[in-house]
């Protein structure tokens, strides 16, 4: 149980990598530029959607972004809810 | 501490050579882990596949070869190095083109790997 | 549980840095504790006390420091990413005939080692890069 956190662009080896590294009990928390990868409609977030990973995004940078109508029904966390999850899967992987 | 409590870590490689500074500062990292005899293993990735390339000649831009300092680094059997064999395909490189013998994970090889070690750092 | 951080990103480069000082607030918010706090390559530059941030943008340096004074949390610049960067304490200054100290004081600066050991004594270790 992997805790991904991806701060990068769709078009990165670290977005595609990161998707090839999670698997079905795994998270992946958008921050910083990954934030964008949630774009409804967009071939990343449809890429997301189909990877078994939870998917989150940190709501601080959703908002700075000016995307937070247009992300559909991605979680969006707080830094509390980031701990927690920190807490809860025992090894995170930041991909940037 | 015990052998038995101790923690492996597992870094992770990804970044190319020379394009900034993290590459040397992670190998830097590796070389401290053998130091100080922890229980670690290297995994190379995306662009971190270059830092395996051989025939770096880095003195004319005034940087130390990092294929050189990972040949020197305390490793004891293949088992240590690992690839991300896509990014290798990614790169057009195989096996031949890399200073050390590697162990090939495939991307289910991969996902399973990144679930051993104990503690991961992402560099 | 205990936590370590990996600082990797400049206070300058995005906003990685500032959400890892964020981090750490909340983590000791949650009632964990944090080994240490260690900055490797750029992020080294977070210990600078000569940077001077517009007034109409959040201070930087100010979330780690008060992670030092108020939580006494232990906060390591790797020796050899902040020399390349100029951030040098009195000792470091003195030692390479530099003008001053670069380093603010409530940061040390010290080799891997303080990575590996804290990591070995850690439940979580958290990696924050850009």
């Amino acid at each position: 149980m992997l805790l991904h956190t991806l701060n990068a662009g769709s078009s990165t080896d670290s977005f595609r990598d990161c998707l090839r590294s999670s698997q079905s009990g795994d998270a992946i928390v958008l921050l910083g530029d990954g934030v964008y990868c949630a774009l409804a409609n967009s071939a990343a977030r449809q890429a997301l959607d189909d990877c078994p990973a939870r998917l989150l995004a940190l709501a601080s940078d959703v908002f700075a972004a000016g995307i937070a109508d247009r992300v559909g029904d991605v979680a969006l966390i707080d830094m509390d809810a980031f701990v927690a999850l920190s807490e809860f899967y025992p090894r995170q992987l930041a991909w940037y | 501490m015990s052998a038995a409590e101790k923690k492996r870590s597992l870094v992770v490689m990804r970044q190319s050579p020379y394009g900034g500074s993290l590459a040397r500062a992670s190998v830097d990292l590796a070389l401290a882990m053998g130091a100080f005899e922890q229980n670690y293993d290297l995994l190379f990735m995306g662009a971190g596949v270059l830092q395996l390339v051989t025939g770096q000649d880095s003195q004319k831009i005034g940087a130390k070869n990092i294929g050189r300092i990972l040949t020197s680094l305390p490793l004891y059997d293949m088992e240590s190095v690992y690839v991300d064999a896509a990014a290798l395909d990614r790169y057009g490189l195989n096996e031949a083109d890399l200073v050390l013998p590697v162990s090939l994970l495939d991307e289910s090889g991969l996902r399973s790997f990144l679930n051993d070690a104990d503690h991961l750092v992402g560099c | 549980m205990n936590y370590t951080l990996l600082v990797l990103s400049s206070p300058t480069s995005g906003h990685s840095a500032q959400t890892a000082a964020k981090f750490a607030h909340s983590v000791i918010a949650r009632g964990h504790s944090i080994e240490r706090i260690f900055f490797l390559d750029e992020g080294t530059t977070n210990g600078s006390r000569a940077a001077v941030f517009p007034q109409d943008e959040a201070d930087k340096l100010q979330p780690w420091t008060l992670l030092a004074d108020e939580h006494g949390v232990e906060l390591v610049l790797c020796i050899a990413s902040a020399l390349k960067h100029g951030m040098l304490d009195e000792t470091e200054a003195d030692r390479y005939a530099r003008a001053g100290a670069t380093v603010h004081p409530a940061f040390i600066i010290s080799g891997l080692g303080q990575l590996i050991d804290a990591a070995s004594n850690s439940d979580r270790l958290m990696t924050f890069g850009d």
